[in-house]
């Protein structure tokens, strides 16, 4: 009963489902109709280029002070020292692992697991969908 | 998901204001939106090119809420199914109801006996299995896109199909169309 129905119904409705209403000015209509930007809209966005001004600005601050205060040997330096010191600290380990006891619960395991494999995922999918 | 050309549009109209992108998205959209109240109105234009132009406008005023995870004319219709469904509350607390079906007979005295007749068997579903009836039939929407669109749990709108579907057909055959 119900597919003789369903194929009724699409008898008569495949003229309808075809048809195109054409403009005849109703584009026209509906954009001479259309309110001007510029309440809050518009003011977020000014605030939002503002904020974009502003931060450009700011980067460009920070590029030319430490253009001027020769600032890559001081971060050469920095950056050399992080190294030594994480080289150190593997050394250290690598030393003192074989006689260290550690207890691994594997419970905090599977956490991690989960949220390396799933809540990770999750949260940048969402993040991008919301983004796009 | 949205095509590329709709998002192409959206994005001109929602970051640079893009009026002439907004036109293009008019001009592509029109047709199915405003059929889509014809048919929920019975066939009166005037009523339903207003509520194709509100739908519109609404669209242009919340175009930044967009997000691309459905399509365009999903979106679209989900505003043009809450713009319709507004007007009838508004039209149910002002009693219009029976002076717009009058509008409707007189709308109608143009079309073929055919195109009467539907709309005659659509007058006796209720609006929302008005709605998922057109929705499926003209528009071409599978149930799971209905169900976006109108708000409605996907059985829901398989149940309001069927009923829908069963009224019509019955009205239909007793006017003589299906053998």
């Amino acid at each position: 009963m119900e597919d003789k129905n369903d194929i009724l119904l699409k008898q008569l409705f495949a003229d309808a489902a075809k048809q195109t209403i054409e403009d005849n000015g109703f584009t026209e209509r509906v954009m001479m109709n259309l309110p001007e930007m510029t309440a809050p809209e518009m003011v977020e966005s000014k605030v939002r280029r503002l904020s974009h001004l502003w931060t450009l600005f700011c980067v460009g601050v920070a590029l030319i002070a430490f253009w001027l205060a020769k600032g890559w040997p001081i971060l050469e330096n920095v950056l050399a020292g992080g190294k030594q010191m994480l080289i150190n600290t593997i050394e250290v380990f690598l030393i003192t692992a074989p006689t260290t006891e550690i207890n691994i619960n594997p419970w905090i395991v599977v956490l991690l697991l989960g949220f390396v494999l799933f809540f990770l995922p999750y949260q940048t999918f969402r993040k991008l969908s919301a983004t796009l | 998901m949205a095509s590329i050309s709709d998002i192409a549009l959206v994005t001109q109209v929602a970051v640079f204001h893009n009026k002439q992108a907004f036109d293009q998205l008019v001009r592509k959209y029109q047709s199915p939106v405003r059929r889509f109240f014809l048919n929920q109105t019975l066939g009166d234009e005037q009523l339903s090119d207003d509520l194709a132009q509100e739908t519109f406008i609404k669209a242009y005023m919340n175009i930044a809420k967009f997000r691309s995870m459905s399509s365009f004319s999903t979106w679209l219709m989900r505003i043009a199914y809450n713009v319709y469904y507004d007007n009838l509350r508004a039209r149910k607390q002002t009693c219009d109801i029976e002076d717009s079906s009058a509008v409707r007979q007189s709308a109608n005295t143009g079309d073929s006996n055919i195109k009467m007749d539907i709309h005659a068997a659509m007058a006796l579903l209720k609006p929302d299995e008005r709605t998922c009836i057109t929705l499926q039939l003209i528009d071409g929407y599978p149930i799971d896109q209905i169900s976006k669109i109108t708000g409605i749990a996907e059985n829901t709108v398989k149940s309001h199909l069927k009923r829908g579907k069963d009224k019509m057909a019955n009205y239909l055959r007793e006017n003589g169309y299906g053998g």
